[in-house]
């Protein structure tokens, strides 16, 4: 057996570059610079095409300005922001719980999800900006009512994806468990859950930004003064163009952030799966 | 007299009407204990059919099973089967080694004794050294070595792969037959079941070669091969292995079946 060859018999060589601290920080400049040079041109650009073509700053505001102002007005929106988060944090683990849940049910009772499949595929089909203000009649213009939309928009996502990942295992590797005589819980923990890890967490990463933009358009049909959506909404429809952008732009940031965040617990948790996979 | 397998006048049909397929149709055989039985023979011959229903992944659609015994199922709530399918089937988010552990956590093994287990499993099957890594960081072969230790592991009565080696390239192919008759010895001989369609791999293995033809699937001829055992990769190239290939290629020919001529 010596003769055949492991694919991972030993670690690679280490390339040029990568051994010992310096050589890893080669590495991430090599990963990251490109995207960092990319943003930096892409603001140079937008600074220059906006004194070039004298655009004003309520239609557009350059990149400074907007720091500026974000400068400027940095404790009410800071604070705006970590509100809208928390509402968009409360309605995705309220979301992505109950889909997860209802996904580990659907699987395990194949008749019963067939039933409640159509109500699910509803939750998704339902506009937000159409159910946003009967929210608020029903949860109250406070936190509830911007979870229970968050809440709303992340559940099919997760329910769909997990569901198929906990269906996804080959019937070979269910026969296995078969054949050891497994109980329904141990096929259940050992085999489906593992498998749909993957796919769970490919949901969750598209709900991080999804839940920041359904908790802010919720909070454009009312909510407190110093949320983003009512700060947006209230500075843009002054012509206070430079601080709405200020909000945006943190808004971004947080969606970001939490979308890293996710992918980051993604890869402790399923550091096996393909995607991250180095040869 | 208890035999390790008993089948008898055993039927398996799929569909009805038009779509009737006879898979299997009034097959009999009776394996004693610690013998290593091939299936052979063409595809749709039933071979692999046969398999799942003595395994209790599929029922008989006539006849009786019994196993030691016992029926399918029972002896399948029993732990006496070990699997090894075409593909590895290991979980790719276990390392090798807890790949090995996996019927062992099943059974409920205490984990100290499991692991020793499975550590001493994985010596035999010579990957200790690449317990900690997962499966897609080794070779085809490889990889079904440790299908091979995780299906020997719990010691099970009854062995049964179902063309284990199809996927393999013919000298890693040959290389495996040699070593699962090192393991087989070793293991106080648990009884073999093994599909395949490659005639030396069935001679080389077997105490007897179970010859199916298809259409509908039934056992045509059991060939009894007497090469002394231990068996050794010299015996491929003794005139006695040659007759004996040559008996087990007669038989499939015989069935008249088109499939058989051209594809056995």
């Amino acid at each position: 057996m010596a003769a055949e060859q492991a694919r991972g018999r030993s670690r690679p060589p280490p390339r040029l570059g990568e051994g010992g601290e310096g050589g890893v920080g080669g590495r991430w400049i090599r990963e990251y610079l490109p995207a960092v040079l990319v943003f930096a041109l892409a603001m140079a650009a937008w600074e220059a095409l906006v004194w070039a073509l004298h655009i004003q700053f309520y239609l557009l505001p350059a990149p400074h300005v907007i720091v500026e102002a974000l400068y400027e007005h940095y404790p009410l929106i800071v604070e705006a922001a970590l509100f809208t988060f928390q509402e968009a944090l409360g309605g995705f683990a309220v979301g992505c719980g109950l889909g997860v849940v209802a996904a580990a049910m659907a699987s395990r009772w194949p008749a019963a999800s067939e039933i409640v499949l159509p109500y699910a595929i509803a939750t998704s089909a339902v506009p937000v900006i159409a159910l946003a203000p009967l929210a608020i009649v029903w949860f109250g213009v406070d936190q509830g009512s911007k979870i229970a939309i968050v809440a709303l928009m992340t559940f099919f996502p997760t329910f769909i994806s997990t569901l198929r990942g906990l269906l996804s295992p080959s019937p070979s590797s269910l026969e296995l468990m078969r054949s050891y005589a497994a109980t329904n819980t141990q096929i259940f923990l050992k085999l489906r859950l593992p498998a749909t890890l993957p796919y769970m967490f490919t949901a969750f990463k598209v709900c991080t930004t999804l839940s920041m933009i359904g908790a802010i358009v919720s909070e454009y049909f009312g909510g407190r003064a110093a949320s983003l959506g009512v700060y947006i909404k209230s500075q843009a429809s002054l012509f206070h163009t430079r601080e709405a952008w200020a909000a945006i732009v943190v808004a971004c940031s947080l969606g970001i952030a939490f979308y890293l965040a996710m992918a980051l617990l993604e890869r402790l948790v399923v550091p096996w799966h393909v995607s991250f996979r180095r040869s | 007299m208890s035999f390790a397998v008993e089948v008898d006048g055993v039927s398996k049909l799929y569909g009805s009407g038009q779509g009737l397929v006879r898979a299997l149709v009034d097959a009999s055989l009776r394996i004693a204990p610690g013998e290593f039985i091939s299936l052979i023979g063409p595809s749709g011959c039933g071979k692999s059919t046969l398999l799942r229903l003595i395994a209790d992944l599929a029922s008989p659609s006539r006849g009786t099973i019994r196993v030691n015994g016992k029926s399918p199922r029972e002896a399948r709530l029993a732990r006496e089967f070990g699997m090894v399918f075409q593909s590895p089937v290991l979980y790719e988010w276990r390392t090798v080694l807890r790949n090995v552990l996996l019927p062992l956590e099943v059974m409920g093994v205490p984990a100290a004794e499991a692991r020793d287990k499975a550590r001493a499993m994985l010596n035999l099957v010579g990957l200790s050294a690449f317990e900690n890594h997962h499966p897609w960081q080794l070779s085809g072969g490889m990889q079904q070595r440790v299908a091979i230790a995780r299906a020997l592991v719990f010691h099970p009565p009854l062995l049964m792969m179902d063309e284990p080696f199809g996927a393999l390239d013919e000298l890693t192919r040959e290389r495996l037959n040699n070593e699962l008759l090192n393991l087989w010895q070793e293991q106080e001989k648990s009884t073999v079941l093994f599909v395949t369609h490659s005639i030396q791999e069935a001679v080389f293995l077997s105490s007897h070669v179970v010859v199916m033809s298809p259409r509908p699937g039934r056992i045509e001829r059991i060939v009894d091969i007497d090469l002394p055992r231990p068996r050794t990769a010299e015996m491929r190239s003794q005139p006695r292995f040659f007759e004996l290939v040559s008996a087990v290629r007669q038989a499939l020919r015989e069935d008249g079946s088109e499939e058989a001529a051209h594809g056995g």
